[in-house]
Parts: structure tokens; sequence; C-alpha cells
């Protein structure tokens, strides 16, 4: 990421960078401390949970066990979950990719008479920072009318909608920045624009595209509200998952840990693949970053 | 240059299509719903035999060999939609838990809003300076904004826990005082949305011309003055559009209430969408939600438009 002078202008002795460099390390790790701190729960014994002294640091404080895991990962409510997040959100987010790509183009390289593009694209994002509480009862009625409730296909199709808008916002502007004499090229030559946008404008933007779908994974990943309202066991979820971890005894934090890092991991590493496009994607192509 | 075209139209249609069906729609149906009262009642329709299957699923046989039957209810589930004249609307005004869960959510947002737009500028300030390890901070500073919701919900219920938690060295009652539990909600937020302002206005910093700086450092020395003359004008329309979206996104507020708080103690921490989400799904009181739903999207759609009208000429 770095690129013309990332300093601004500001020149600073090395006694300086040394000390903003521990500031902003100790920033950092404050606001680490929480996944630091579910890593270490994880890896206690359940009476250590709240006796642990200090930091918590594993081999320091406790002697670090895997027996939270274990056990974990023997659940078969927990394979069910992690596959069923898995499935909605690959799936959701092919659904969103091919209908979002081809508006995406559309936005990006034609004229639009009745409704300016501008307004276009607009009404698609808007749809992003809509309460999803507002949709819940009509999506809940009609799918329960239709007899999907507890069926991941019902999540897939909400889910799709949602992030729809992430592939259009991070890739309509990809393919603005790509030279359209390409593809005008490609016309003259007897190319339909269905052919040019294949076979041109689309492998061109594959960076961009493939950063849009980990953030879309992410974001169908993390859904809780509809889950919560549609699926009952069968088609559970790692958030859905996760909440069951607090049952009638009380919340068991020793797999309340497990699972919370299970379930992070995935959209987390996803996003840090996606870096570079962060910005553009959650401020609407507001900033390029 | 742009083509113009039919063509184009195509590429278009099927988004279209889909975001009127799957939001349009449902936001059309919302509002009936909202101006009507809804009763679901389970009505028995019918009774059929049906064969007792084993364990193996094999019909059970009755001693003279013919299959064992037991009798099973058929329910149907009918709801019936009468409409109400606005009651819904007019008893949301009435409802102090919605007064109380507006004024909550209300102070959430402002305050968390506020708080991380100025802690994400001192942040960006200070990694747009020459520091070691850079690139895995801002690495490890984005790894909040896409952590799950629900998941953030129970870490941060085990450190705020009170008796022996990590912060228990501090004798705050965390998530036991109204109050206290409030402004824990915020904190939560503000960890994890404060990395969202700070890598957007990183980005922008660093996409100020390096000329600029230079040339106001001529005029002077002090970073304040660079800051009121160059940075903070040139971030302005940008503070705005994070400002915005960061509100319209806030006012959603529910994952992290289902598992830090469940709206408590009492009814403390309950937020607009949590209090809907309960008077619908819990009390199964679907037209009320539905106006209270309504009512928020009317305060997000008033905010949307100011955002979207300062983001319209980005989309040209």
């Amino acid at each position: 990421m770095s690129r013309r002078s990332m300093e601004g202008g500001m020149r600073q002795s090395s006694f300086a960078t040394a000390l903003y460099s521990l500031l902003a390390l100790v920033i950092t790790l404050i606001f680490f401390f929480p996944l630091y701190w579910a890593i270490s729960n994880s890896l206690r014994r359940p009476s250590e949970t709240f006796t642990v002294a200090g930091l918590g640091v594993p081999f320091l404080d406790f002697t670090p066990t895997l027996d939270n895991w274990l056990a974990e990962i023997q659940v078969k409510e927990a394979y069910n979950a992690f596959t069923n997040s898995l499935i909605v959100s690959s799936v959701s987010t092919l659904l969103a990719l091919l209908l979002g790509l081809p508006a995406a183009y559309a936005l990006a390289r034609f004229r639009f008479r009745t409704i300016p593009n501008k307004d276009l694209t607009v009404w698609f994002l808007s749809q992003r920072v809509l309460p999803p509480v507002a949709t819940a009862v009509p999506f809940f009625f009609v799918f329960t009318t239709l007899g999907m409730q507890d069926s991941l296909i019902s999540l897939i199709l909400i889910n799709a909608t949602f992030i729809l808008p992430f592939v259009v916002v991070i890739v309509r502007q990809t393919f603005q920045d790509l030279p359209i004499e390409l593809e005008e090229a490609a016309l003259v030559d007897g190319a339909s624009h269905l052919r040019a946008f294949f076979r041109i404008a689309v492998p061109l933007a594959a960076p961009a595209i493939a950063a849009s779908c980990l953030i879309m994974f992410a974001f169908a990943w993390n859904e809780y509200l509809f889950a919560l309202i549609l699926s009952l066991t069968e088609a559970s979820v790692m958030p859905t998952h996760i909440a069951g971890g607090a049952d009638t005894r009380g919340v068991q934090f020793w797999f309340v840990a497990v699972r919370s890092l299970i379930a992070m991991v995935p959209p987390v590493l996803l996003a840090l693949i996606a870096q570079r496009y962060i910005v553009r994607g959650l401020t609407l192509g507001a900033v390029k970053g | 240059m742009r083509w113009s075209g039919k063509v184009g139209s195509l590429f278009l249609l099927p988004a279209v299509i889909w975001v009127l069906v799957f939001t349009i729609f449902p936001l059309g149906y919302s509002l009936y719903l909202s101006l009507h009262n809804v009763t679901s009642k389970v009505e028995v329709v019918g009774r059929e035999e049906v064969p007792v299957l084993d364990a193996d699923g094999n019909p059970v046989l009755k001693p003279n060999g013919e299959p064992r039957t037991r009798t099973e209810v058929i329910r149907e589930l009918n709801r019936t939609f009468t409409w109400n004249d606005f009651a819904n609307y007019g008893r949301a005004f009435r409802d102090g838990q919605v007064r109380d869960a507006a004024v909550f959510t209300g102070i959430f947002v402002v305050a968390g809003v506020v708080i991380e737009i100025v802690l994400g500028l001192v942040l960006a300030y200070l990694f747009n300076r020459p520091i070691i390890g850079r690139g895995l901070m801002r690495s490890i500073m984005i790894l909040p904004i896409f952590a799950t919701p629900i998941a953030i919900g129970y870490l941060f219920f085990t450190v705020f826990y009170e008796e022996g938690g990590p912060l228990q060295w501090t004798g705050l009652p965390w998530l036991s005082d109204p109050t206290m539990a409030k402004i824990s909600v915020i904190l939560v937020d503000i960890w994890q949305w404060t990395p969202f302002c700070f890598l957007v206005f990183l980005a922008a910093l660093q996409g100020i011309p390096d000329e600029q700086i230079e040339s106001a450092r001529l005029d002077s020395n002090s970073n304040w003055d660079l800051w009121k003359t160059v940075i903070l004008p040139a971030l302005k329309p940008i503070i705005i559009i994070v400002g915005l979206l960061r509100l319209a996104e806030a006012l959603k507020l529910f994952d992290i209430i289902a598992t830090l708080t469940k709206g408590g103690p009492g009814t403390a921490t309950q937020s607009y969408t949590y209090y809907a989400y309960t008077a619908g799904f819990k009390l199964q009181d679907y037209g009320y939600a539905s106006a209270l739903a309504f009512l928020l999207l009317i305060v997000v759609m008033v905010i949307v438009t100011f955002f979207f009208r300062f983001l319209r000429r980005t989309y040209e």
C-alpha cells in the first residue's frame, strides 16, 4: 500500500519514529485484545475461565489445553452449521456476482436516458443502508407460506440481495477505469457486447471482481437477523450456532470462545486478502482507497 | 465516452428485477402489514390416518398383520389482516418502550459515530507518519470490521465479565448497571467501527497531493496549521460521508445487543431494532413490528438521502 511518500511531507527524527511506532503498537494491541482474550479463553479448562491471573497468557498464567477445540469439532451441529454457512455464503456470492457483474458493466459503459446512471447507481446502493428489520416480517411471511422456513434457499436469496451493492460499486469503478478502446476494437472486429464483456472487460477486472467476492462472502457469512428468523435446526448457520452456545445453564464461555473464533476466521481472513478494496466497498465508492 | 443503445438495458435488467422483487416488494408488503392488525391462528383443517413406522422406517404391523395407524391432525396456519386506521402507528408513539429504545439508539448512534470519527482521524494521522510495522498493524486494525458481530457480542461478554474478567480491576459494573451497560455497548461499537473510519481517513490522507502539503509547509511549520488549512478541508466531504454512512448503519444495531446484553439490564440497552424484533418475532405482533420497522425506515431514508446527495457526483 505504500505509494508516493506516505509521510505526507513530514520529516521526523528516528527518536520520534520510535515513539510514534510504540504508540501505534499500543493502540493496535488494545484493539487486538478482545480477540486475544477469546483465543486465551478457548485454551483454558472450563474451571479456569475466570480464575486465571493477569493477562491470561498461555503457558505463563495457565497450562493451555486443546480440549475445548477437540470437543467442539466433534459436535455434529458444528459441522452442520459450518457447512451451511459455507453453502449459503458461497452460493449467495455467486448469485450476486451473476446479477451484479453485468449491472456494474452497464452502469460503467452505457448511458441510460430514462433514468440517469447516477440515479440507477444510487438506487442499487441505497438498499445496502436500508434497515433489514423493515423486510424481516414480509420475508418471514412469504417464506413460511411457501414452506421455505428452515431452508438454505431462503437464506441464499436474502443474502444475495443484501450483498449485491458491493459487487456493483466495486467493479463498476474498475470497469470505468479500464480503457474503453480495447472493447471498441473488439466491437469493430465484429464481436458482440456480450463477448467484449466476457472476453475483455471481465478478465481485466478480475482482481476487483475477486475482491468483491471475498467481501460479499464475509458479509453473507456474518448475517444474523434473517438466519435467526428463518432457520431452526436444519438450516442453522454459524451465527445462529454461536448464539446457541448459551443455553439454560448459562453461557458456556469455553465453547462460545471456540465457536466465535471458528466463525470469525473465514470472514476476517478473506477481508485481509481483499484489503485493497475494503475502503471502496464499505464507503459505497465514496473513497477509492 | 459511453455507449447508448438497448444492449445496456439487457445487462442491467436482471439485477433491476431482482432488487424490485427482493427489496421493493417486501417494503411495500411491510407498509401494508403496518396498517393492519395481523392475527395468526392455527386451525385444524382435517384428520388423517397414517401408518406408524419403526426406527428403520418400516411400517409397524398389528397382530393381525394389518399396518398399525395413528391419527394425525392436519393444522393450517391462517393469518388474517384487518385494517386498523393507523392504530399501530398511534400505539408506537404512545409506547414508552419505543421511546426508551429510540432514545438509547439515538444516544448510541450519535456518541458512537462522533467518537469513532474523532478517534479514526487521530489514528489515521498517527499511521500516516513514518512508523515501523505499519502494514502489519494496519492489517490487525481491519480485523474488528469483519469479525462476526454475533461473536463480538460474546467476546465482549467475557471481556466485561465482572467477576474474574480482564477488566475486573476497574471495579466498574460493566454490564450490570443500566447506564454503564449503555456505555459498554457504545464501547463495543467504537471497537468495531473506529478501524473503519481510520482506514477510510488514512486512504483519504494519502490521496492528498504532496505539493499541497509542501506548499502549506512553506507558510507555516506548525502541524495544527497544516491540518486547519489543508488536511481538514480536504477530508471534510469524506468525514461527512463516513458520518452519514455510519449513522445509517448504526441505527440497525441488533446483533451485538442480542448476545452482549439481550437488551438488559431490564430494558436499558434495548435498541430500536431489537425492540421491533421482539415485538414481531417474540410477541407475534407482526403488524406492530412492521409499523416500528417502517418508522425506522423513514429515519434512515432521510439520512440516506443526504448521504447520496453528497455521493451522487462520484457515480458519474
